[in-house]
């Protein structure tokens, strides 16, 4: 992952790179082909003159060739050779490398030449001039130096730039995002953003207030879908249940009758154990339950343990190995369901005579109740799964539920002919 | 006694009080808000019955209205919703108890029961049926002037008879008496025998004339 504001100023690094690279040979040869220019051009000028200046002498042949031969002598660079042949050449321009024989190192220069007929006093002459000139390594090397330097200058405005734009520009955006961040759906408090001039921030924000209040809304609704439901299902329950006490009353009622309200009662309150179930892994799920404070878990366990057994106790009570002051951060009214959840099936599921226990180290809680046979992980925590005739099959769903809210791991395990249930805090 | 129903069902309300009809209540009803608010500040009742859900308003609203009189009334808020806010709201504001439905009646008489005496009673505070003596303030019972000593399942049991005199009650409501907060966890009942058989052992070993009835085999009756 890397920022936005890094990513285009890499994609710029390079293509600056590429930009300045390509420009070494333009520039190179833009250099060169002055350079050859002006040189032309300056032989030319020197071949003019010296012609001009021979010839204005108006040497007697002799003194000619004397001038002619101390002229070759002293002025390195050019010479002045008779024309042999009658033919008249054509002017030439040449190019050539020579080592400096003057240099004990070996270094190669590089001449521009001219050579063109002239006439001195009648007599054609072939005057030649060199001019030495930039190397084209030299000049490649000063090219690609002064580039660099000028690279180097590009990158480090780039990232001066870069800073105080994501200073100044990215402001407003940072702003949103840590609104966003700090946003809770349980406090349905929408976010006001701040205004910004900037077009491309000014539509996000209208577009995250108009989402963050629509969420809002939905939220509500499926708030109030989840009340309502529970009203709803609720009163006729309340009513039913009403009418088979008042129907209790009427005397005389049969044992058998009585044996069917009772029996009405126990489906009764089986569908209302379910219903409330239901509610309580919606407003879970809708997070509902999301104030969290130090609890002692510890003390927790040990009084719903005890509160617990203190009316189931036929097969004795719950072993408990609870390590004092065990503090977690956690919400408490998931937690007391988590915990009485967890005894609860292990109570119900216990067999005749069996043994459970509770036991809580600094980092896990596990409740464990002799059994019979592994039960099946995978389905183990999946709604309406468990093989249970009374339970609602959502107290498993319900336990794991909370274990994601508070980031917790809850696992099965079936050891020596005996369950473990387990919540690992870490 | 004066029982004012606020419900809005009908059927909820007409089996409140033909459960509670067989005792000194008489019970009238408020199938609304508006007509709530009617009775509320034209009569004093012992006990208010109020659905906090109201078709046409909210009840808690109705709740601060009947404090606002200052009558003595007490409050028994019924709810279908089981929020632990509404509760502590409710409580808040001045309601003596908090039932959520589905619920046994025999629960909600035991509780109006109480209700009613701690109104009106105070801090002397006793009942009184023949042998039997509760001072209910400090949880002291005793039968012919012996003293019972009983665990606090026990002696919530046998306010809950008492708050329910003549009635059959199931087994099952006593269960979700006395599972309280674990209501929801047990689907086995026999814990429920276990207390009442250590109750009746304790209060007739003090003497007392028997009240205490099995009927249909698992079903209890508190004959006055």
């Amino acid at each position: 992952m890397t920022k936005l504001l890094n990513r285009s100023l890499r994609s710029f690094s390079i293509y600056a790179l590429f930009v300045l690279a390509a420009s070494i040979p333009a520039y190179y040869y833009l250099v060169d082909n002055i350079w050859l220019k002006e040189l032309d051009e300056h032989n030319d000028i020197i071949a003019m003159r010296t012609a001009h200046e021979l010839n204005a002498m108006r040497l007697d042949d002799k003194e000619l060739k004397r001038s002619i031969a101390l002229w070759n002598e002293i002025q390195p660079g050019t010479s002045l050779e008779p024309l042999k042949g009658a033919s008249w050449p054509k002017d030439s321009v040449f190019t050539e490398l020579r080592a400096n024989p003057y240099l004990k190192r070996y270094e190669v220069d590089r001449f521009r030449g001219l050579q063109r007929p002239i006439k001195i006093n009648g007599q054609s002459f072939l005057l030649t001039i060199e001019t030495n000139m930039e190397e084209t390594e030299e000049t490649v090397i000063a090219i690609a130096g002064v580039t660099l330097i000028f690279f180097v200058i590009l990158v480090a405005g780039f990232l001066i730039i870069n800073k105080r734009l994501s200073k100044n520009l990215w402001k407003p955006f940072r702003v949103a995002l840590q609104n966003l961040k700090e946003f809770n759906l349980n406090h349905q408090k929408p976010i006001t953003f701040s205004a910004s001039e900037v077009v491309e921030f000014t539509e996000l924000n209208q577009a995250l207030e108009k989402l963050i209040q629509h969420t809002i809304t939905v939220y509500k609704g499926q708030r109030e879908f989840t009340e309502n439901a529970s009203h709803e299902l609720q009163t006729p329950l309340a009513v039913i249940k009403g009418k088979l006490d008042i129907l209790l009353q009427d005397e005389p009622v049969s044992d058998r009758q009585y044996q069917i309200i009772e029996e009405i009662n126990w489906a009764l309150s089986k569908i209302s154990r379910t219903n409330r179930n239901l509610l309580m892994l919606a407003k879970i799920e809708n997070h509902q339950f999301e104030e969290h404070t130090e609890i002692n878990l510890s003390e927790l366990s040990e009084r719903i343990t005890l509160e617990i057994s203190e009316h189931y106790s036929i097969d004795g009570r719950p072993e408990m190995d609870i390590l004092p002051n065990v503090i977690r951060f956690a919400n408490r009214p998931l937690v007391e369901v988590m915990i009485s959840n967890m005894l609860s099936n292990a109570i119900r599921h216990n067999i005749h005579l069996g043994a459970v226990g509770i036991t809580l180290s600094q980092n896990a809680l596990t409740v464990s109740n002799s059994g019979t046979v592994s039960l099946n992980r995978e389905q183990l925590f999946k709604r309406f799964s468990s093989g249970s005739e009374a339970g609602s099959g959502l107290g498993l769903a319900i336990i794991k539920e909370i274990c994601i809210r508070h980031n917790w791991k809850v696992d099965y395990h079936f050891i020596d002919g005996r369950h473990f249930f387990s919540i690992n805090f870490d | 006694m004066k029982v004012l129903i606020i419900e809005d069902e009908p059927a909820m309300a007409n089996s409140i009080a033909e459960y509670l009809s067989g005792e000194d209540y008489i019970c009238e009803f408020a199938p609304d808000y508006k007509s709530a608010l009617q009775k509320i500040i034209g009569h004093n009742y012992d006990c208010i019955l109020l659905d906090i859900m109201l078709p046409d308003g909210n009840g808690i609203k109705l709740l601060e209205e009947i404090k606002a009189q200052g009558n003595e009334d007490g409050v028994i808020i019924i709810s279908a919703k089981d929020s632990i806010e509404d509760k502590i709201t409710g409580l808040h504001i001045g309601a003596d108890d908090y039932l959520t439905k589905p619920f046994h009646l025999s629960e909600l008489s035991a509780r109006m029961y109480s209700v009613i005496r701690r109104k009106s009673f105070n801090s002397s505070n006793r009942i009184i049926q023949r042998e039997i003596e509760i001072d209910l303030p400090s949880k002291c019972v005793t039968v012919n002037g012996n003293q019972v000593l009983l665990t606090k399942k026990e002696f919530g049991l046998l306010l809950f008879f008492i708050g329910n005199p003549n009635k059959v009650i199931s087994k099952s409501a006593l269960a979700e008496y006395l599972s309280g907060d674990y209501a929801d966890m047990f689907d086995n009942h026999d814990f429920v025998y276990a207390h009442v058989k250590n109750l009746k052992k304790k209060l007739s070993e003090g003497g007392y004339g028997s009240y205490l009835k099995t009927v249909y085999g698992t079903g209890y009756k508190w004959e006055k």
